[in-house]
């Protein structure tokens, strides 16, 4: 086997437009396809009824989106970290991102949708079984307290998103997918709610470990 | 018992921070942080708001695990051939 290029072989390699970089792009190209292989292969319950065929053309597609993104991020390659991997995390996030909207393709979020604020669904995970008898009672509290940040504190979008995402376990990307968004947008959501969430229990005297420690 | 969403959330909510990195900037640092892990690990001092971020964001979580497999694989030259992959593929 050749020796594996260094970080610095790499850069110049895919940047000089020379014989070197089309030695190198196949490389690399080849490099991504086993990582996009390599994640379909972690995550073939999302595959599950996609054909042989499919899958494998799903993999050169993956990779060769992921070719795509090295080369307009080449840029950004700080060599903080080993080439492979800054190339293979490319591969990876859109492999899953594909996967992921595949699994979810058939199923409408319009029947996940938020009830119109009456936060029916939020009840629904009031699921508190314990022989302690006080920590229902102070597990209520903090429930309650939670439901009304939930209704008065964040928009309808807010409310929609941690629902689907914190309570019915949609991937974000399938969100981010169905909103038309970004994954920093709906992350943004979602923080901006924790934090309220958070700041309202410890305005109202609550502390945070003890809190947790409740639901754990 | 097992955990339930309101669990995890109220677990979220307790480690919530006044400023989080997004998902782009995780997925800017994600590499550094697996390597740095592999080579010295101390990656969680050096980059905790990586950390944070994946103790919060699944979608990242999941992605940041997969590339720790690769990038470890490929350290100890132990990564599957093509081939080995495309017949895993075909179950
Ligand atoms: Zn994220």
């Amino acid at each position: 086997m050749d020796k594996p290029r260094s970080n610095q072989e790499w850069f110049e390699a895919l940047s000089n437009q020379d014989v070197q970089q089309g030695e190198a792009l196949e490389e690399i190209r080849r490099l991504l396809l086993r990582a996009a292989l390599y994640t379909l292969v972690t995550h073939l319950s999302d595959l599950q009824e996609m054909s042989e065929e499919e899958r494998l053309a799903l993999a050169e597609e993956c990779a060769q989106e992921a070719l795509m993104a090295v080369l307009a991020r080449l840029g950004d390659f700080r060599g903080d970290s080993k080439f492979t991997t800054w190339a293979y995390k490319f591969g990876v996030n859109i492999a899953l991102s594909r996967a992921r909207r595949w699994r979810w393709k058939q199923v409408s979020l319009d029947d996940l949708a938020d009830d119109d604020g009456t936060l029916n669904w939020f009840q629904r995970d009031e699921r508190f079984q314990t022989a302690d008898s006080e920590q229902p009672v102070r597990q209520k509290e903090v429930v309650e307290v939670i439901r009304e940040v939930l209704r008065t504190q964040l928009t309808p979008r807010q409310r929609q998103t941690l629902k689907l995402i914190a309570f019915d376990d949609v991937p974000m990307d399938v969100v981010v997918q169905r909103l038309d968004s970004n994954r920093n947008a709906v992350y943004k959501l979602l923080h901006d709610a924790r934090l309220k969430i958070k700041q309202q229990l410890v305005r109202r005297g609550y502390d945070l470990a003890e809190v947790m420690d409740l639901f754990q | 018992m097992m955990k339930t969403n309101l669990a995890k959330f109220v677990r979220h909510v307790h480690d919530t921070q006044d400023t989080e990195i997004s998902c782009s900037v995780c997925l800017d640092l994600v590499s550094q942080y697996v390597d740095l892990e592999i080579s010295t690990g101390d990656a969680t001092i050096q980059l905790p708001l990586v950390k944070q971020h994946l103790d919060q964001c699944l979608v990242c979580s999941e992605e940041y695990q997969v590339l720790h497999q690769l990038a470890v694989l490929e350290a100890e030259q132990r990564l599957p051939t093509d081939e080995e992959l495309m017949n895993q593929l075909k179950k």
